[in-house]
């Protein structure tokens, strides 16, 4: 046969093989149906499922392909679905049913009326058979309707609503079916009454070309039948209703019947009476059974027992936003809609995952539950309906819900397209060129592939962001005159929103939003525009209320500061991380309002980095000498610089951008940078004195924590000032307390560490230091030399010192009753030292294996064994337990124990300094102060119970381990 | 659960129930009774009813005070000792804290999550306990410084129309009204001894059921004018009051232990739970054996399982692997001997789980059967065939338990901490006493 049509013809058509389908045209040999194809999602498919079709049944293909309105409709569907291609296959007599246009969309009583006929006089599975494809007959004429319209968007609703009618329709047969064949006496059958409820999609008619169909049975008896008697016929017709559409048969089942939304789930009644369904939720309903509930709808069975089953529970539902845990159960709510995908499908899912459809529901619902407690208008069931309603009452703008409903309708019509395809549940984007241009022609959304890639990806961002514009944007409506157009909200309203995400003192809040965003200043303006977002945030953490008070404290301070402004507008990781760092940390909120430019180092990371010593100590005399004549402004600049560099640490250390093992080295420094000044002030050159500062303790070992103590001890030498020169050295230690006192952010100088604690002199000339480390050559103060470590003051007295203590603190082999006392001491400490009432188990400190146990014992070790093995000559508790480790000091395991005790433990301490703002070495007490430490410690929301649980586990197995090696038995 | 809750305030309509007792236990194993009006249950079941954890042992720490207790509506029943006047019920309850996590310090919440656990791996543990008391003349002791048993004054003496059955038949009918189904046996070894033998079931039904018992058994005794003990050993020369129980793991409705080819027709599960139980035995037995009387009973000799043995007929290995009917696999099961009648049962039962579990898990190998009385054998031979012995005492128990990571994991921490720490202050105080042992001992001589 001669070739009529050139290959750039097929192509133009949206062929992809074009030598396949030239030959199978020639075999189709309808020369006028070519044109049809460019109508086709898939012309390829098309042709060959329509080649199949001729084969199977030449003569009910030719009827359709005889008139070209039909012929056009057939090939549409064949390109968009497999699933229907398959259908007409096994039934070919079902094609003619696509002669005849589908004008409109039929109502429901004319489909149920189509069902039921189907299914009259006929029993078992002929019965079952004729149901399905009378369904399939009309979703057939269904799915031609919808891919004839010119804007599958504008469809979309009509189509969703059709199919909840249709499967409507499919239950009542089924249901008519059942009552047929059920194996009880007719008359009880007869005066059994089941209604079938539709929840979710099918309740809100927003069901899809393939979901499953939730339900709910509700049986009552009549005529004198016994209602137990009932519930069991009742249970029996629900089974065979489920049956007759889902089980399997020679014709497929339809889709999946759901009742697990029902009361108990899975393991309550199938049915039961309206009074029983009554009883359990008006005193046992979870609220998140509340919200599937929101879209009960009577869908089959007697409608009149389903109108008052769904009067009767429908004004519960609104009164779940008043309930107690309201808040607990919107989180979950929310966590439901990002959880639960799959890693590999985040970015494919049209349905879960951020910017999806359940994002649009989510935010839909919660405007429901929020407002329908106390206004009426707003309860209605589909999401549509719903966002209108929510316009007309004033919720929500009119833009913003035009713009959110036409997102809903681009998703869905992707949504729609992909599952026709095969008639399956799917939810996963294509990710291959082929499926993406088939996805394109059959939604009509664009022309390519790529294209309605791209503009899916948009749609995502929009959804992301109308759920702040729609939900927390008029939050600012209630307190601020935003630009014409856009709704206002009462307090009220705003009340119960901000209180349904979790701000304690709702009221307050509005207070700081108002404060915020009142005004014509550039701040306010910008500060109206991001509040929305903030807030989601600021509910983020464990103290929404303290985030945001300090949010407005520092935005008052900065006023119209242009960097700021421009950072919070142009910078999406920077105020997030503000957000989350005022609301995670009370220490943070105070320091924060102090020092509000610090806002700026949020931009980056690298301003959040430790700045290094060399940097503080050249700012640190920079000042000092700028300020030679002024000691008060100096001892100000210097306190602002301490300030300035902790909270840079606390930052720092809450975003994961300084590690534990960087943290307590840059803390040091800090505390050396302002010992540095002190020193610079107080000790002037004419002293007659050499004076220096020597790091002890976690200082000396560069293992701060936020809200450590400094332990130090000082040291002179006479350089000229004869018998005057302890009385100056005395002066100056008195200056250096002076000099570095905060009462915002208290410093503490301890020098209990120095020899004879608290019964010796506070300073001491070097030679008094070596007489008196020459008489107790090794001691519990010996012991403490280890973490020696000379940091600040004049250079001679420095390396003199550095010199006597190199000599006493590693001694070449330790006597027995050296060793002994030690530990004897330690076992005094433990039992002193601990304040009273303290429970050993829950200090950080001083505690059963936390951080003493493990320090004593490493230095235990360090004083047998460091003077023949230089790796444990260090100040620093982690390096010399390693050293232990690998010199076969310490077994592998036993260390392990103890470096994750000290590390569990020093980070608790950071993170409880953080959460209380206030230094303490006990465990928190307070459930709340718990959740707030362990959230800072990384844990998930709602871990309190196991962090708590997880600390005393570590410390118990840390002190196993320290019982055996420090005391050397076992 | 939700059937159960309108149950149950639907009965407490019904029945006219003037006070609903809510029922948890301290670690120790004392039962701890909250009176609600049943106005107030419907907050319970919703809210949980709040009450000061301080006065409670093991909930002392202050920071604890507030926690809620949770009603669990299964456990519902109406007491039948107060029936007469003000109709009263009785719950056991879930200990909660205020955010609404479990109590770390709830022995009922140990129990229910080693069963969790337990379920995971797809098994249930059943437990059928006989418990042992005695019925004393009164709290008071006699003149010669030792309790007095009611059968020196007759109490069980068979007389026709005396009063000889009536502790018997009253507290059978008073458990059987609550639903407990029960066994009574007299025994004849110990003076006024007794023996009642709790129906198969599930871990934590028994344990509930061994607390109401020790209070239904307390009560009817006060009813009778009488007093009874589950002291381990009050008398120095009659058998102690021991808690011997049956265990089975069961896989759906298959019984796990049972195999028609093993050896005494056990399965290898069975096999390995056995070694599970022998070789922590000794770590547990600070909470199986909690007093520092218990182990005047471990040691008593005779039958008592002080060594670290199984076997077949062996009445005096401390697991003991009972005849039943061939083929009667259902009642496949194994009995453990040492428990005794003082132990708290949630955290007994969760740790003789623990025990057989990790045995199943990690696969121990069961040691070979004892086949004679360990008693009778000198330390020598006991020594040659390996049997361990249990702790000599609550001391040796508690260090034993302190390095034990089984124990310390199945308590959890804090109940871990609790019982460690109470168990020292017991062994602490006892051993500052000057005991009549020794003064009749050593004052004639020294």
């Amino acid at each position: 046969m001669a070739r009529s049509r050139s290959l750039t013809d097929l192509a133009r058509l949206g062929f992809a093989d074009l030598g396949a389908a030239d030959r199978g045209l020639a075999r189709l040999d309808r020369p006028d149906s070519e044109p049809w194809f460019a109508e086709a999602a898939d012309p390829d498919a098309a042709l060959e499922r329509l080649l199949r079709l001729v084969e199977r049944d030449a003569a009910a293909t030719d009827r359709v392909l005889a008139d070209p309105d039909a012929g056009v409709r057939l090939v549409r569907v064949l390109g968009a679905s497999e699933g229907l291609a398959a259908f007409y296959h096994r039934h070919p007599e079902q094609l003619t049913s696509l002669i005849e246009p589908m004008e409109e969309p039929p109502g429901p009583e004319s489909l149920r009326e189509e069902l039921l006929a189907a299914v009259r006089g006929r029993t078992g599975e002929a019965a079952r058979v004729a149901l399905r494809v009378g369904y399939r007959r009309q979703l057939g004429r269904l799915v031609a309707w919808d891919l004839a319209q010119p804007s599958g968007q504008d469809a979309v609703e009509r189509v969703a609503g059709t199919l909840s009618d249709l499967a409507a329709a499919a239950l009542e047969a089924s249901l008519s079916l059942a009552r047929a064949e059920a194996p009880f006496p007719a008359e009880e059958v007869a005066a059994t009454r089941l209604a079938i409820i539709g929840m979710g999609k099918a309740g809100g008619r927003e069901l899809n070309y393939l979901s499953d169909v939730d339900v709910i049975f509700v049986a009552e008896a009549s005529a004198g039948l016994a209602e137990q008697r009932a519930v069991e016929i009742g249970t029996r017709l629900a089974m065979l209703a489920i049956r007759g559409v889902a089980e399997l048969a020679m014709e497929p089942g339809l889709w999946e019947v759901d009742a697990n939304l029902r009361p108990e789930g899975k393991d309550g009644a199938l049915v039961r009476t309206l009074e029983s369904h009554l009883a359990y939720y008006e005193r046992w309903a979870k609220d998140w059974e509340f919200q599937a509930l929101l879209k009960a709808r009577p869908l089959a069975g007697d409608a009149e027992l389903g109108e008052r089953y769904v009067a009767a529970i429908w004004p519960m539902v609104w009164q779940s936003a008043s309930r107690d845990h309201f808040v607990e159960s919107v989180q979950r709510m929310r966590g439901r809609v990002t959880d639960h995908i799959p890693a590999d499908q985040v970015d494919v899912q049209l349905k879960l995952g951020p910017g999806g459809l359940r994002d649009i529901e989510f935010t839909v619902q919660l405007l429901q539950l929020v407002h329908g407690l106390t206004d009426e208008q707003v309860r209605v069931r589909g999401t549509l309906p719903a966002l209108e309603r929510l316009v007309e009452q004033g919720y929500i703008g009119r833009v913003e819900a035009g713009e959110f409903a036409e997102e809903y309708r681009f998703l869905r019509v992707l949504e729609h397209r992909l599952q026709l395809r095969r008639l399956r549940r799917t939810h996963i984007m294509p990710v291959d060129e082929e499926g993406l241009r088939v996805l394109a022609r059959a939604s009509g959304l664009a022309a390519t592939g790529e294209e309605l890639r791209d503009r899916w990806q948009r749609v995502k961002t929009r959804v992301r962001e109308l759920h702040e514009r729609l939900f927390y944007r008029p939050l600012l409506s209630a307190v601020a005159a935003l630009p014409d157009g856009e709704l206002a909200l009462t307090s009220e309203q705003a009340i119960a929103r901000l209180a349904a995400i979790g701000f304690r003192d709702a009221k307050g809040a509005l207070g700081h939003i108002a404060a915020l965003t009142s005004g014509l200043s550039r701040r306010a303006q910008i500060q109206r525009t991001l509040l929305p977002v903030l807030l989601r945030w600021f509910a983020d953490g464990v103290d929404p209320d303290g985030g945001l008070l300090a949010f407005r404290r520092i935005s008052d301070q900065l006023g119209d500061a242009y960097w700021y402004l421009r950072m919070l507008r142009d910078s999406t990781s920077a105020a997030q991380r503000l957000t989350e760092v005022l609301s995670g940390s009370r220490f943070v909120q105070a320091l924060f309002e102090r020092i509000p430019e610090a806002a700026a180092w949020l931009e980056s990371g690298e301003d959040l980095a430790p700045r290094g010593l060399p940097a503080l100590l050249e700012e640190q005399e920079s000042i000092t000498a700028r300020y030679r004549d002024d000691e008060e402004s100096a001892v100000r600049a210097l306190r602002h610089l301490r300030r300035r560099e902790m909270l840079r640490l606390a930052i720092g250390s809450m975003l994961g951008l300084v590690p534990i093992d960087e943290l307590g080295p840059a803390l040091s420094d800090v505390v050396t940078t302002t010992l540095s000044g002190a020193l610079a002030i107080s000790h002037r050159p004419g002293d007659g004195i050499e004076f220096g500062v020597i790091a002890m303790g976690r200082y000396g070992g560069r293992e701060l924590g936020l809200g450590s103590d400094a332990d130090v001890m000082l040291v002179y030498r006479d350089a000229g000032a004869g018998d005057s020169a302890q009385a100056t050295a005395e002066r100056i230690v008195r200056e250096l307390g002076r000099l570095t006192e905060d009462l915002q952010l208290p410093f503490e100088l301890d020098t209990n560490l120095r020899p004879e604690g608290k019964q010796g002199p506070i300073v001491r000339s070097v030679a008094s230091y070596r007489a008196y480390y020459e008489r107790w050559a090794v001691s519990w103060e010996a012991q403490a030399l280890l973490r020696a470590r000379v940091v600040v003051g004049d250079v001679g007295v420095l390396a003199e010192f550095q010199e006597l203590i190199a000599e006493v603190r590693y001694p070449s082999a330790p006597a027995e009753q050296d060793i002994r006392e030690i530990r004897r001491i330690k076992a005094r400490v433990e039992a002193e030292r601990l304040p009273q009432g303290a429970d050993p188990k829950r200090h950080l400190k001083l505690g059963r294996g936390s951080l003493s146990d493990v320090e004593w014992l490493v230095q235990l070790v360090q004083l047998q064994h460091a003077a023949r093995i230089p790796g444990l000559r260090t100040t620093s508790t982690l390096e010399a337990l390693g050293a232990a480790e690998e010199a076969g000091l310490i077994a592998a395991p036993d260390a392990a124990r103890l470096r994750d005790a000290w590390l569990f433990a020093s980070r608790a301490r950071s993170a409880m300094t953080l959460w209380l703002n206030r230094t303490t070495d006990i465990l928190p007490a307070v459930r709340r102060d718990l959740e707030g430490v362990a959230r800072l410690m990384g844990y998930p929301r709602g871990s309190a119970s196991r962090f708590e649980e997880d600390y005393l586990r570590i410390t118990r197995l840390a002190r196993q381990t320290f019982d055996r090696l420090f005391t050397g038995q076992g | 659960m939700d059937k159960q809750r309108d149950f149950v305030l639907r009965t407490i309509e019904e029945r006219g129930v003037k006070f609903i007792r809510l029922w948890f236990t301290d670690v120790v194993g004392t039962l701890k009774s909250v009176a609600v009006a049943p106005a107030e249950i419907e907050g319970a079941f919703a809210e949980g009813l709040g009450f000061d954890g301080s006065a409670i042992e093991g909930f002392t720490r202050a920071y604890e005070a507030d926690m809620l207790a949770f009603p669990d509506p299964t456990t519902f029943q109406i007491l039948p000792w107060r029936g007469e006047v003000d109709p009263t019920a009785r719950m056991f309850c879930d200990v909660m804290t205020p955010d609404g996590q479990p109590a770390a310090s709830d022995p009922r919440h140990v129990l229910k999550r080693t069963l969790a656990k337990a379920a995971d791996r797809g098994f249930s543990f059943y437990t059928h306990p006989e418990v042992e008391f005695y019925l004393l003349d009164s709290v008071d002791l006699g003149p010669d410084g030792q309790p007095v048993p009611v059968d020196t004054a007759g109490f069980f003496d068979n007389v026709p129309g005396g009063t000889a059955h009536d502790f018997r038949r009253r507290s059978v009918r008073m458990l059987e009204d609550i639903g407990i189904s029960v066994e009574f046996s007299h025994h004849e070894a110990g003076p006024g001894q007794n023996e009642i033998d709790l129906r198969y079931a599930d871990a934590l039904a028994t344990a509930d059921n061994i607390m109401t018992f020790r209070a239904v058994i307390k009560e009817v005794a006060i009813e009778q004018g009488v007093y009874a003990t589950f002291m381990p050993k009050p008398f120095t020369d009659h058998p102690g009051s021991g808690m011997h129980t049956h265990m089975s793991l069961f896989e759906g409705d298959s019984n796990a232990f049972y195999d028609p080819a093993g050896h005494y027709e056990l399965s290898a599960v069975g096999r390995q739970f056995i070694a599970g139980l022998l070789r922590h035995a000794p770590e547990i037995t600070a909470v199986t054996n909690q007093f520092v009387n218990s182990y005047k009973r471990l040691w008593g000799g005779d039958e008592a399982p002080g060594y670290v043995t199984w076997g077949h007929n062996n009445r005096a290995a401390l697991v003991r692997v009972p005849l039943y009917k061939p083929g009667k696999g259902q009642a496949a099961r194994i009995e453990y001997r040492a428990v005794d009648s003082a132990a708290n049962p949630y955290l007994a039962y969760s740790l003789l789980l623990a025990a057989g579990l990790r045995g199943v898990e990690e696969g121990y190998e069961l040691p070979p059967e004892a086949e004679t009385n360990p008693w009778e054998l000198t330390e020598g031979e006991r020594r040659a065939l390996g049997y361990a012995r249990l702790p000599a005492s609550l001391e040796h128990a508690v260090s034993l338990m302190e390095d034990s990571e089984l124990v310390a994991e199945t308590l959890g921490e804090q109940v871990f901490n609790y019982v460690l720490l109470n168990k020292r202050e017991e062994w602490a105080a006892y051993r500052s006493q000057v005991t009549r042992f020794e003064l009749e001992r050593n004052l004639p001589t020294l």
